[in-house]
């Protein structure tokens, strides 16, 4: 596991550590052609669209065609999908527990239709040698309801358009796109005509998987594209949530950690054509009918979490349920909402809930007055359909004193649904509250694109906190009431009459 | 005497220090239970704001807070009322929020991050402990028995008279004008009995705080002035009144003013003119107080009569020459409904409306104030025993108040305070009478006074001093003690702790279950529409909908402006043809109606229909006919037996549109007004269904944009059915729908 930490108690830097090159800013090209370096000699790309954003992983195998042993490959994204890569992660396939490869944005500075990520070995590949390289990422927002308007019992379609060539800045040899659909329903698709290497039809079908290829493109000039169109069923509600703000409060006296979540959320969906009908409703959802609108969620909580609440702008929503489940079982908060978030409506609410502090917080090994804690990253609902954040800002907010934080995402040796750590931004602040001095420092990690995927990735903060820190507050609060006991005193003791004496 | 240590603490200045304790405890016991007595609805529902109008204050609180105090000051708010906007910071008591505003801004500077509509749902029930404590000191006043205070702080602390007013959430300006009309009372009480300047000065400050936080400081403003006269005319003239008046009014009136709402009210409103008199006749008297001094007294009898038929006079003719040029303003309507209680039926329907302020049923006094009702007059009669200055003003104030709140049903809230002292000087004196003096005393005064009685003449124990009835009176006055407490808790409980926002049911397994079809309906629109989009509903609604959609309204609570409330009437008792081009000029785009029937909800928009006439009515007696909505045999009809006048209306449109699609063919059912309803369901062709909310409390409209082909939507929506053109479009109407 590499260990990547950011030291910033009172300047506030970002430090990565043994990372290669991991802070040289890409200089802006002002025509940008990656060197022809690398062959990809073969490439096989699954796309998973059983949620309701794209899960694609591509397995290429890299080959060294330069005469330098090389260390930047370079990934291109159509421009206009470019912003909506999420979690994007490389491994070596054949060494996946030596952890990720650093990854970062090539920034342009003129308008391209491509743009770039660049990935960084951990070791230059010399020349004639190969890697294979596992690259998976996620594609949020681009899935368009077709029908774009639908009534409100009819079935949703989604279509999704991508490249059948996958996208490359080098030569690709042998290529080929498995799709898997949520079901067998996908009454449109492209079909190839004389693309294929082998004979059939392409793309082949097998249930709900679809695949396109293989495809011989050694001869395809790369960045070359031919564009395939999907259309599928999807009768399940897009869940988009364009900000999640989670708050994470940790206090020693109380022995507690607060977790309060924010969501602006958003059905993606197909829209409704006419207007929302109750009747239709109450019936649809009599007989259980299956329906593009979001109606519920569900959130699995830790065991023993407790004083649960769901809020919204205007009081709690009395429609929702909290079972607590049993010991040592995931309780469950049922989020109703007050109405079925139908396309294109909007739902924004706060949830929260209370945890025993001892079971996310240790005493650091190296110091008697440090503490390790470790809590998820985010969690968020858990649906068949899966979740999308566009943005997600989590604040854990340490006791008031706390020095010398440090974080570090757990990664293990499959994807934990994040960015690599330098998409993540992060900085300290002050947050004063309940009769604080100092302000509790606050450490805010600041993430995009980020999907369902992410429910269970943890993070690991170090930090030090002193008893006397703990003392601050109970000393503050007894000066300021003999402060004003005192001036009490010396007040009654005025004499402002007129009278003579 | 039998125990010592007892006695160490209940005698000498420890026994006073014992007894202050004591004293204290049991205030902050008092103001424990006051506060803790109304938060009923908080521990049953959550923390939220109640009804109606504490919407829009909370609102204003909200605004307070986010923009500071001077642009709440020049606060014009272009999200009522569209398109005429209010000038609401110029147009609303501030007491309120301004009080809300600092203590938010104090927990902030102890860093402590109170949210601000908790500090709004807890401000009422804060203020009743403030209340019981501030009665305490009023009646302290008028009795010299330590026990009365005591008393009057608890009945004060839980009646229901009070509590209806004040639960958590009741966030409306009666939350603090009680305390400050109480403890206004007892600065100006303690001023009148001091004739003390600095307790006048003191008197204006709270009234200027109550001026600013309450339209019923009118109360105090005509109360005063009435306690100075009566005593003047009692020949009680003295140094003390005049300092205690004269400094109050002059300090009171210019604090008063500083109110923009109130402005120059003081000196112009009619409602005002008593203080203004007496203030001038307070000179007069003691002008002719300084001159007996100085003139023989048979010249001085001349000079004052002169004086006095000049004075009024001169009086009179000013005051109706001001009136008549309209100087002064003339008498409010709300005034005038005060003393004749039919006239605002007649006159201001918008006034009749309002269900609070209908007269008050026999019983409510009963249920609001228990066994005090009984015991006030007792009270009062105590009052007369001793009828030293201060009591005089309990006297005034006691029939004053009973008037008003037999006229008025929220006037019941100024008879409670006054309630609460006579009772509690009629049962302190009864405790006082039964339970303090010991037969021994009497009879040791009674050897005192006629020592050389004989033995034969001395009375056995009997009367006030057998313990027997010392027993019977005691415990009989615990058992009205308790009822009391039950009493109060109950109706606390069961009648006065609902926000009326949610409602509650029950499920025969016994849980409760909520009906929060409201807040679905004004979140679906604060979620899901333009952040812009006028809201047509009655205006009952208008603040609902400003607080919790945060949607401009055509009309809200505040009805300052009778005509576009008539408008919103109008457009809602009239056929869609009408309706429609009415719609469209106010730019509405989606119109709220709230309907019960099918949850059997009895305050739904079809049961104030009839209102909605009247003051359409009231503006357009030859376009909207309150007779055309009765059947031909003046009942109020919506099943197969209703006029064709109300079946066309838009309200009765909109509330049964789809409706019978719910049931079986023919089997639509309206709950509320227990009929069936017609086979077949009303058409609507100008506006389509936005929402309706899960139990169909509230159903939200879209106005239709104006038709692609330039058809009027009545064909639109008939080609649309499948159905021929009809020949009649030739027919020159007076059916007009195009409104650009």
């Amino acid at each position: 596991m590499r260990l990547f930490t950011a030291v910033t108690a009172l300047c506030g830097l970002l430090l990565p550590s043994s990372v290669v090159c991991a802070d040289e800013r890409v200089a802006a090209i002002s025509e940008f052609n990656p060197p022809q370096v690398f062959k990809n000699t073969n490439l096989v790309r699954h796309t998973n669209l059983e949620k309701g954003y794209v899960r694609e992983t591509v397995n290429v195998v890299v080959e060294n065609v330069g005469k330098q042993p090389q260390s930047d490959y370079y990934l291109p994204f159509s421009s206009d999908v470019f912003d909506k890569v999420g979690s994007l992660e490389v491994r070596d396939k054949k060494a996946v527990e030596k952890g990720r490869f650093n990854v970062e944005a090539v920034e342009l500075d003129f308008r391209s239709d491509l743009e770039y990520f660049v990935i960084h070995f951990p070791e230059p590949l010399a020349p004639k040698s190969q890697i294979t390289l596992g690259i998976s990422y996620t594609l949020l927002n681009s899935l368009n309801p077709r029908p774009a308007t639908i009534e409100q019992s009819d079935r949703q379609f989604l279509s999704y358009s991508f490249s059948g060539f996958t996208i490359s800045a080098y030569p690709t040899v042998t290529q080929k796109t498995k799709l898997k659909f949520p079901s067998t329903k996908v009454p449109d698709f492209t079909v190839t005509e004389g693309l294929k290497t082998s004979s059939g039809s392409d793309p082949e079908r097998q249930g709900a998987t679809f695949t396109y290829g293989p495809y011989d493109t050694s001869k395809v000039a790369p960045g070359t594209t031919y564009p395939i169109t999907v259309r599928y069923e999807f009768t399940n509600p897009i869940i988009t949530a364009s900000l999640l703000e989670r708050d994470l409060e940790v206090s020693h006296w109380g022995g507690n950690l607060a977790t309060e979540e924010r969501y602006w959320l958003r059905n993606n969906g197909s829209e409704l054509t006419s207007q929302f009908s109750r009747v239709e409703w109450t019936i649809s959802s009599y007989q259980n009918l299956p329906s593009s609108a979001l109606r519920e969620l569900k959130y699995p909580l830790k065991a023993g979490s407790v004083d649960p609440y769901f809020i919204d702008d205007v009081g709690n929503v009395s429609t929702s349920r909290y079972r607590p489940g049993k010991p040592n079982r995931d309780a469950h908060l049922e989020l109703r909402f007050r109405y079925p978030i139908f396309g294109g409506w909007n739902y924004s609410f706060r949830i929260g809930w209370n945890n025993d502090l001892a079971s996310f917080l240790r005493r650091a090994v190296t110091g008697a007055d440090s503490y390790v804690l470790k809590v998820p990253f985010i969690e968020g609902p858990k649906a068949p359909e899966g979740a999308q954040y566009e943005n997600v800002v989590v604040r854990l907010i340490l006791p008031e004193g706390s020095r010398n934080v440090k974080y570090e995402l757990v990664e293990g040796s499959a994807s934990n649904g994040l960015p690599g750590p330098n998409q993540i931004r992060s900085h300290l602040s002050d947050y004063k509250t309940y009769m604080d001095t100092l302000g509790r420092t606050v450490l805010t990690l600041e993430a995009e694109n980020l999907s369902d995927e992410a429910r269970d990735s943890q993070l690991v903060v170090t930090y030090d906190y002193t008893l006397l820190d703990g003392l601050r507050k109970p000393f503050t609060i007894t000066a300021g009431l003999l402060a004003v006991f005192a001036a009490a005193w010396f007040i009654g003791n005025i004499d402002v009459s007129i009278r003579k004496r | 005497m039998a125990d010592a240590p007892v006695d160490a603490l209940l005698k000498g200045s420890s026994g006073k220090n014992t007894r202050g304790l004591l004293r204290t405890i049991i205030l902050f016991t008092i103001a424990a239970a006051a506060v803790s007595s109304r938060l009923f609805s908080v521990i049953r529902f959550e923390s939220i704001i109640h009804e109606f109008d504490p919407w829009f204050n909370f609102r204003a609180t909200k605004y307070l807070v986010e923009n500071g105090f001077h642009s709440f000051w020049d606060w014009f708010d272009d999200r009522t009322w569209h398109p005429l906007g209010r000038v609401t910071g110029g147009t609303l008591y501030p007491g309120l929020m301004v009080t809300s505003g600092a203590i938010y801004h104090f927990l902030r500077f102890l860093t402590l991050p109170v949210d601000i509509r908790n500090i709004c749902v807890l401000l009422a029930p804060a203020f009743s402990g403030l209340t019981a404590f501030a009665m305490y000191l009023l009646t302290n006043e008028m009795s010299p028995s330590p026990s009365a205070g005591l008393l009057a702080a608890a009945f004060m602390g839980i009646v229901p008279g009070y509590i209806s007013r004040s639960v958590a959430g009741s966030y409306d300006n009666e939350a603090i004008a009680i305390f400050l009309l109480v403890f206004t009372f007892f600065l100006w009480i303690r001023a009148v009995k001091n004739g003390s300047i600095m307790y006048g000065a003191l008197t204006a400050l709270s009234y200027g705080y109550m001026v600013s936080a309450w339209g019923g400081y009118v109360f105090i403003t005509n109360l005063i002035p009435l306690h100075i006269f009566v005593l003047l005319c009692m020949g009680r003239y003295s140094t003390r009144l005049y300092i205690s008046y004269t400094t109050w009014y002059a300090l009171g009136t210019l604090a008063s003013m500083q109110i923009p709402f109130v402005g120059f009210l003081p000196i112009r409103n009619s409602d005002h003119m008593s203080a203004f008199g007496i203030f001038g006749l307070l000179q007069l008297v003691a002008f002719a107080e300084f001159i007996r001094g100085y003139v023989p007294t048979k010249q001085f009898q001349k000079l004052l009569t002169s004086m006095i038929i000049i004075t009024v006079a001169v009086g009179f003719i000013g005051l109706s020459l001001l009136s008549i040029s309209g100087v002064i303003a003339p008498w409010s309507g709300r005034f005038y409904s005060l003393w004749d209680t039919s006239y605002a039926k007649i006159h201001i329907p918008i006034i009749a409306s309002v269900s609070e302020h209908q007269p008050t049923a026999w019983p409510a006094f009963f249920f609001d104030l228990n066994f005090l009702i009984w015991l006030f007059p007792a009270g009062v009669y105590i009052c007369f025993r001793d009828l030293k200055d201060e009591h005089v003003f309990v006297v005034i104030y006691g029939v004053l108040a009973s008037y008003f709140a037999g006229v008025m049903v929220r006037l019941m809230l100024t008879l409670t305070p006054i309630v609460c002292v006579a009772a509690a000087l009629a049962l302190s004196h009864i405790i006082d009478t039964y339970v303090t003096i010991s037969p021994k005393q009497a009879q040791a005064k009674s050897t005192e006074s006629s020592s050389e009685s004989l033995r034969s003449s001395r009375s056995p124990v009997v009367g006030i001093y057998s313990y027997a009835s010392k027993a019977i009176v005691t415990s009989s006055v615990v058992i009205y003690l308790l009822l009391f407490v039950a009493h109060c808790t109950w109706v606390t409980s069961n009648a006065y702790s609902s926000p009326s926002v949610v409602l509650a049911s029950r499920l025969p397994d016994g849980s409760q279950f909520l009906i929060d079809d409201y807040r679905e309906a004004y979140y679906w629109l604060r979620q899901n529409t333009p952040q812009n989009a006028k809201i047509a509903s009655w205006w009952d609604y208008g603040y609902q909908i400003g607080g919790m959609a945060d949607r401009p309204t055509l009309v809200d609570n505040n009805t300052w402006n009778n005509t576009h409330i008539a408008t919103v009437g109008k457009a809602m008792s009239s056929p869609e043809e009408v309706s429609y081009p009415i719609l469209r000029q106010h730019d509405v785009d989606y119109v709220l109606v709230v309907f019960g029937g099918l949850l059997g909800y009895s305050g739904d928009d079809l049961n104030k229909f009839l209102w909605m006439v009247r003051i359409a009515e009231g503006i357009w007696p030859d376009e909207v006919k309150e007779r055309d909505f009765f059947t031909s045999r003046g009942e109020y009809r919506v099943d197969d037996q209703a006029t064709p006048t109300m079946r066309n209306s838009l309200m009765y449109k909109m509330s049964y549109y789809n409706y019978n699609s719910l049931f079986q063919q023919g089997q639509a059912i309206d709950r509320v007004r227990g009929v069936r309803l017609p086979a077949e369901g009303p058409q609507l062709s100008t506006m389509e269904e936005a929402f309706t909310s899960e139990n169909w409390i509230i159903r939200i409209y879209k106005v239709k944009d104006l038709d692609n082909f330039d058809r009027d939507h009545m064909s639109a929506a008939a080609f649309d059915r499948g159905q021929k053109r009809k020949r009649a479009s030739k027919r020159r109407g007076p059916r007009v729908l195009r409104t650009e």
